[in-house]
């Protein structure tokens, strides 16, 4: 075998060393969790481990490994066997139940990993949860069943679940490159010359044999391919162990008639290229995805705010103009009702005024004419007893006087005078009594008029405002005196009336006898 | 839900919980591997040591814990303060 293949082989016997350990680590840790320790399964899975030991303490040793590799039967400690394909065998108990077996059917069921599909971003590690996108068409076939919502898995069930695709995935490769293998040239024979030892020791491949073994000097010559795509689960414990054992590996089959051979420069396959930081990690991408969802939902979020206090500002805004336009109109109709009542109070005051003044003077008016009728009267009266005198002394003395009845004469002429006097007095007095009732009933009138402005400012007020109550006791006593006024103006009339009728009747006597 | 109340967690916070986070794997890795070795080497004695595998085991299990706690606060953009909270709000109803 060459150094190369040698090396690569030793690299995956440490790397498998190291995952069956950590096996048996979770095999303990599951086993402590629920407390139901299993001495036989974790003797089996010491040996699993052991064996590969043994291999990489011979492989070390610069023993080659005979038969099958522990690379090439890589089967779970728990004994679970992967799916077969046709290029491996059964497993050597010929178990193959159906839990094993893919449907018919050609459903997968979350045991089997998702198929790949163009239209479905699923994750590497074929978990789908909520926190990836859905696809917008929301459409789940029946070929992409929707896995049932599983319970949330710890981080350590996580990193098995990837781990076990992973190796999975290794295995199917591995195989694939297995089935290859026979179509091209083995260079097997060749190695013997560098390294005599183990050839002597190890007997050549034997191509009958039905098991993978068949094919085992061969995977180093393809092996760098795998290693090289899959990531390596533990390179920074194994790259410090690899170059340290390498020269324990070649000091076999340094020989001193090998040493000018030795000199020339070895075919080493370039070394893998340093693992470049994956963009497909899901956890990067998830981180990624998150912080920019983040930033998403902040901008949001801001924008929501900005709007949400502008709207509250303007809304405020809105209200206060109402409120202000609303208790602007209230103070201009409170001062319209203010208004309105003054004005009423004004024309009340003013009807009452004017009442009273010409109350006043028609008072005066028909007292003064009164005075002047009954001067009249009196001076009537007087004359009438002075004829009546003078009539009777002519009868005494038997002879009519020519001064006295030229007296009598004038005199006679002086009562007609005053008859005629006295009646357009009196007729006067009529024209004017008339005129004081006229303007008494006008007054009435606008006293009605002002009491009815008076009423409908008060209403107009009390609608308005309640405003303050008017003097409706006032107009009451207005009223009142103004009947009273007229009543007695009404008496005096008549009693004037009667008078001159009287003064007539003794008027038309003496100038009737 | 973990989206939105994010808040709180720096990006400072959030480096420092994934580097731990980091730590706390390779530390599990290593203390699996130990466990798996012990196991190797009582079985090539021919008796296993329960007592010592359950310390071994435990150590492991605290480690898992640990790590659920981390990946809860960089899942819902705690901070480190809520995280201490929730720590011994957890072992005050653990413990």
């Amino acid at each position: 075998m060459r150094k190369g293949a040698l090396k690569k082989k030793q690299r995956q016997l440490e790397e498998l060393h190291l995952d069956r350990r950590e096996a048996l680590g979770e095999l303990v840790l599951g086993m402590y969790v629920q407390n139901n320790w299993d001495d036989d399964l974790l003797a089996r899975g010491s040996a699993e481990v052991a064996e590969v030991e043994t291999e990489l303490n011979e492989l070390i040793a610069g023993n080659e490994p005979e038969g099958p590799s522990a690379t090439e039967k890589d089967f779970p400690v728990t004994g679970e066997h992967r799916l077969p394909t046709g290029e491996h065998d059964y497993p050597a108990t010929g178990e193959y139940t159906a839990e094993h077996a893919v449907p018919v059917t050609g459903e997968h069921t979350a045991e089997h990993a998702l198929p790949e599909s163009a239209e479905h971003d699923y994750p590497a590690t074929g978990e789908y949860t909520a926190e990836h996108a859905l696809p917008e068409s929301a459409e789940h076939t029946a070929e992409h069943a929707v896995p049932p919502p599983q319970p949330k898995l710890s981080r350590a069930e996580k990193k098995a679940a990837k781990k076990e695709k992973k190796e999975r995935e290794r295995q199917e490769k591995e195989a694939a490159r297995a089935a290859e293998e026979p179509a091209t040239p083995v260079p097997a024979p060749a190695p013997s010359a560098t390294a005599p030892a183990p050839s002597a020791t190890a007997p050549t491949p034997s191509a009958g044999a039905p098991t993978p073994s068949a094919t085992a000097p061969t995977p180093s010559a393809t092996a760098p391919a795998p290693s090289a795509k899959t990531p390596p689960v533990s390179p920074p414990a194994a790259a410090p162990k690899a170059p340290a054992e390498a020269p324990s590996s070649e000091k076999p089959a340094e020989t001193p008639a090998e040493k000018p051979a030795e000199k020339k420069p070895i075919e080493v396959p370039p070394p893998p290229a340093a693992p470049e930081p994956e963009p497909t990690d899901p956890l990067d991408m998830l981180e990624k995805e998150i912080t920019e969802n983040e930033a998403r939902a902040k901008t949001a979020l801001e924008a929501a705010r900005a709007s949400q206090k502008a709207d509250a500002q303007t809304e405020l805004t809105a209200i206060t103009r109402e409120v202000e336009s609303g208790r602007t109109e209230l103070d201009d109709s409170l001062k319209k009702a203010a208004a309105a009542i003054a004005a009423a109070e004004e024309k009340a005051s003013q009807a009452e005024a004017r009442l009273k003044r010409e109350t006043a003077a028609g008072r005066e008016a028909a007292a003064e004419w009164v005075r002047g009728q009954a001067a009249e009267i009196e001076a009537d009266a007087a004359l009438a007893a002075e004829m009546s005198d003078e009539g009777q002394a002519p009868a005494t003395s038997g002879e009519p006087d020519p001064v006295l009845s030229a007296r009598v004469t004038s005199l006679e002429a002086e009562l007609a005078a005053e008859k005629a006097a006295k009646d357009e007095a009196l007729t006067k007095a009529a024209a004017r009594l008339k005129e004081i009732e006229e303007s008494a009933r006008l007054a009435e009138a606008r006293v009605e008029a002002a009491e009815t402005a008076a009423d409908e400012a008060r209403n107009k007020a009390e609608v308005q405002a309640a405003a303050a109550p008017a003097g409706d006791g006032k107009a009451a006593t207005e009223a009142e005196a103004r009947e009273a006024a007229v009543n007695w103006l009404r008496g005096q009339i008549s009693a004037l009336r009667q008078e001159i009728a009287k003064s007539d009747e003794a008027g038309n006597d003496p100038g009737g006898s | 839900m973990g989206l939105f109340s994010r808040g709180g967690q720096t990006g400072r916070e959030r480096r420092a919980m994934q580097d731990h986070l980091r730590e706390l794997d390779d530390m599990r890795r290593n203390n699996l591997g130990d466990l798996g070795q012990m196991t190797v080497e009582m079985a090539s004695e021919g008796r296993f040591d329960r007592s010592r595998l359950s310390q071994q085991a435990a150590e492991v299990a605290k480690i898992d814990r640990e790590a659920d706690l981390i990946a809860r606060g960089l899942e819902e953009g705690l901070t480190l303060q809520e995280l201490e909270d929730l720590a011994r709000g957890d072992g005050a109803t653990s413990g």
